[in-house]
């Protein structure tokens, strides 16, 4: 069973940025199976590296979208991706340093951190472009 | 052969550069911003030049009248405007040269910078033609020198039916007319000179049309001094019937003039010729040989344009999709304009050491020192280091010579440009502890081989510019000395000081989560390196 | 580094850039007015020869007899035809008997029937000298068709141009 469904409401109206939200579900879903079957340590870590990077690159795409419509809510929306990108440094750091890290709470705080910030900002800008 | 011209030119640049930065800093040191500075005196010249032609009555009778006016009568504004055209003028030469020479010592002439080289040649006979075309105009015994001296000049050319110095035989023979397209050619030339110059800029991003404002100001103010010191004044009315025996030259615009009456008209035109020619050929005397160019990976390349933000030279453009991925965009690198300075992988998002290795493609990246390398380079260098003041030192190719640095047991690694050193780098050997702490050099500030290196690397690390260096790095385990090629002990100096103080700061720990939770999952069960164990 | 040393720092830096921007202007000013430059001696004077002259056309002229007026259209149906051609100007200028110039001056233009033009310039001591400019603008005549001589005072300086004007008369000295 993965641990984020793609749900056609996830869906935002630009197929980029959906198709992106898609793969990293389809990372983290397999991160997620990786960690509960129980892969080496090395395999998550890559997972997690692989998906840092490519959040980064989806942060990115999404900024500049936003940029090129004049979204009126970037800074706010900028800064949250970058707080992101910390606490995905956070998960990161925190599974190098504990081997007991327990896969179920990696797993929440994955969909977690997926479900609120694209509930709450991305909302509100995809909702902003139609 | 030339790379003995260009390196004890270099050297005599370096010692200009370093006693001026000693007095003006890096940011305004003026040897770095010649071309801005030309730019400058060119604004000046037109300013002032608009403001003349108001008064400039257009007859013969009366241009030598209008200007005299404008010096004695009008000596506390048209006076000053009339200084700052003639001093601004010959400032532009000045600068202009300096450039050209500057340029020429640094190897910025060849391959994909021949655009600009070749653009600039007809750079400087637009400038020195209006400069004479202005000195005809005011038609005093320089005007009338000026005038008789380059129509029997242009005459040797076989380009007229009857010579144009038939013009100026005697006073009789001058006529208002060919004195009105005189005036005609004075603002047609510059124009074309203007037009010329955008084009001589056409292939760098954020052309520097004007020099930092300290530097704009003092410059500027020198020039209202000099004009009120040494006002330009005619010398005294022009009479072709009389031959203008003893002349105040400008050297600047003129001094290929004396050589008429040396030599001959043939002869300087063989001269003028040849060194033209000459400049026009040098891109390909020798060909620089060519080094491998940015490769987009379109399947890391999702169209962010990050790359095409960074690149200083316009060589990363964005265009529509070309495979099948639904993203609008792709970068495209122009093989053409690309500097291969790899700032653009510097700037790609996924161009980051934490990836997989098996994937670690990166949007855009230098085939000669890819991503990959940078990391293994990085990881082997360190694997080498011990102690508690482990440091890695970053620099580029055109900066201090890193060798020396090894010797003091610090890891080394020299890039195109440190801009091509991704903001993820420092997060990675820091975070993992590979070292205790980064340190990053390059070329001079504000001097940059590539222009924008040293902008975008304290941009991206102060987290003004994409990519940002993640908050969560401690900044304490990062400097930067701007060194330059000629700097070497001071580099040195700082990096001891810097590791100093990371023996005072100790191991690096990993900062508080922001998450509520993360607190609570913290083990402190040892430290340990996972990343050495990648493939 | 005690505060008086601080305050020293800065200033001398003020002082040195208004240096640096003095020696600027230093070498602006200077060399855009000198050192002076001596074109002319100031013991001599100048003679240009210039003119524009079109040489006679080179004869060979000739009538059309009426048959070939006949066959012509009747709007080109000239009398007297000559070719194009004119006769090279052949110059010749010498100053208290000695040779300053010699030159035969073709015509310009690709048949060669636009006009002769010359200028040269001679600079020559200041005082009295004697000029004799002599001109043979018809290869069908021998020798010069026109002579000026001329005894002349030249102040220092002074442009004495030697021009030529046929309808004028011939060489114009002034």
């Amino acid at each position: 069973m993965s641990l984020i469904e793609w749900n056609d409401e996830f869906s935002v109206g630009i197929s980029a940025v959906d198709h992106e939200h898609r793969e990293l579900i389809g990372l983290i879903n397999e991160l997620y199976a990786n960690l509960s079957g129980g892969a080496p340590e090395i395999t998550i870590v890559d997972f997690l590296g692989e998906l840092y990077a490519r959040i980064s690159a989806h942060f990115a795409l999404e900024e500049k979208i936003m940029r090129d419509r004049k979204y009126d809510q970037y800074e706010d929306h900028k800064a949250d991706h970058e707080r992101l990108l910390d606490e995905i440094r956070d998960i990161m750091d925190d599974y190098d340093d504990n081997e007991s890290f327990s896969e179920e709470i990696l797993g929440e705080r994955l969909k977690s951190w997926f479900s609120d910030h694209f509930k709450t900002k991305d909302a509100r800008f995809y909702k902003h472009l139609v | 052969m030339l790379k003995w011209f260009q390196r004890v030119g270099r050297r005599g640049f370096l010692h200009m550069e370093a006693g001026f930065n000693a007095v003006f800093g890096p940011r305004l040191n003026p040897l770095y911003h010649l071309g801005a500075l030309t730019f400058l005196f060119f604004w000046v010249v037109i300013a002032s030049g608009i403001y003349l032609y108001i008064f400039f009555e257009t007859s013969i009778e009366g241009a030598y009248d209008s200007v005299e006016y404008l010096t004695y009568e009008q000596w506390y504004l048209g006076g000053i405007m009339r200084s700052l055209h003639r001093y601004a003028s010959d400032a532009m030469v000045l600068t202009m040269m300096l450039h050209l020479l500057r340029e020429f010592t640094l190897d910025r002439y060849r391959g994909f910078r021949w655009f600009s080289w070749i653009t600039g040649v007809p750079l400087i006979w637009l400038v020195f033609a209006s400069g004479i075309n202005g000195y005809w105009l005011v038609w005093d015994k320089l005007a009338q020198y000026v005038a008789v001296t380059t129509a029997e000049w242009i005459d040797w050319l076989p380009l007229f039916n009857e010579p144009m110095a038939r013009n100026f035989l005697n006073e009789a023979a001058i006529s208002s007319r060919f004195f009105s397209l005189l005036q005609f050619l004075h603002i047609g030339i510059p124009l074309f000179l203007l037009l010329l110059s955008w084009v001589h800029i056409k292939r760098i991003s954020r052309p520097r049309v004007n020099p930092p404002r300290g530097l704009m100001v003092g410059t500027l103010a020198s020039l209202v001094v000099l004009s009120l010191l040494a006002p330009a004044v005619s010398q005294g009315r022009a009479n072709l019937d009389q031959v203008a025996s003893v002349i105040q030259l400008d050297w600047f615009y003129l001094a290929v003039y004396p050589l008429f009456d040396i030599w001959s008209y043939g002869g300087v035109w063989i001269l003028l010729g040849g060194i033209t020619l000459l400049l026009a050929l040098m891109p390909w005397l020798p060909r620089r040989h060519p080094e491998p160019v940015a490769v987009v990976d379109l399947d890391n390349c999702n169209g962010c344009g990050r790359c095409f933000a960074d690149c200083p030279f316009g060589a990363v453009v964005m265009q529509p999709r070309t495979d099948s991925q639904p993203f609008a965009q792709e970068a495209l690198v122009a093989a053409d304009l690309c500097a291969s300075c790899g700032i653009c992988v510097g700037a790609c998002p996924t161009a980051s050491p934490f990836r997989r290795t098996s994937d670690l493609v990166p949007g855009v990246d230098l085939p000669q020192l890819t991503i990959r390398e940078i990391r293994e380079k990085t990881l082997a260098a360190a694997a080498k280091l011990s102690g508690d003041d482990r440091v890695i030192v970053y620099g580029c190719d055109f900066g201090a010579d890193l060798g020396r640095l090894e010797e003091r047991g610090v890891a080394v690694l020299a890039l195109p440009c440190i801009a091509a050193l991704p903001p993820s780098f420092l997060d990675f050997v820091i975070t993992r502890k590979h070292v205790d702490g980064v340190f990053l050099t390059g070329c001079r500030e504000g001097d940059c081989y590539y222009r924008l290196g040293i902008e975008w690397t304290q941009e991206r690390i102060g987290g003004k510019r994409d990519p940002y260096l993640r908050k969560r790095v401690p900044r304490e385990r990062i400097d930067m000395f701007w060194a330059g090629p000629d700097r070497s002990n001071q580099l040195a100096q700082k990096l001891d000081e810097f590791r100093g103080k990371l023996r005072e700061l100790g191991p690096y720990t990993k900062p508080r989560s922001s998450h509520p939770e993360g607190d609570s999952r913290w083990n402190d069960k040892g430290v340990r390196n996972v990343t050495d164990r990648m493939e | 580094m005690t505060y008086g040393g601080v305050y020293n720092a800065k200033w001398l830096r003020y002082i040195a850039q208004a240096a640096l921007y003095g020696l600027f202007i230093a070498v602006l000013g200077y060399f855009s007015v000198s050192p002076a430059y001596v074109h002319l001696p100031p013991d001599q004077a100048l003679i240009k020869l210039s003119f524009s002259h079109p040489g006679q056309p080179k004869g060979g002229c000739r009538e059309r007899t009426d048959e070939e007026l006949a066959r012509l259209p009747p709007n080109m149906r000239i009398r007297v035809v000559c070719p194009r051609e004119r006769s090279p100007v052949f110059i010749e200028l010498e100053m208290d008997g000695r040779l300053l110039y010699r030159d035969t001056l073709i015509p310009s233009g690709l048949s060669r029937d636009g006009t002769s033009t010359v200028y040269r310039r001679f600079p020559v001591a200041a005082g009295r000298h004697h000029l004799r400019a002599r001109l043979r603008d018809d290869v069908q005549v021998e020798g010069f068709n026109y002579v000026r001589e001329a005894d002349i005072t030249l102040k220092p300086a002074q442009v004495f141009v030697v021009d030529f004007n046929a309808k004028s008369g011939g060489f114009i000295f002034k």
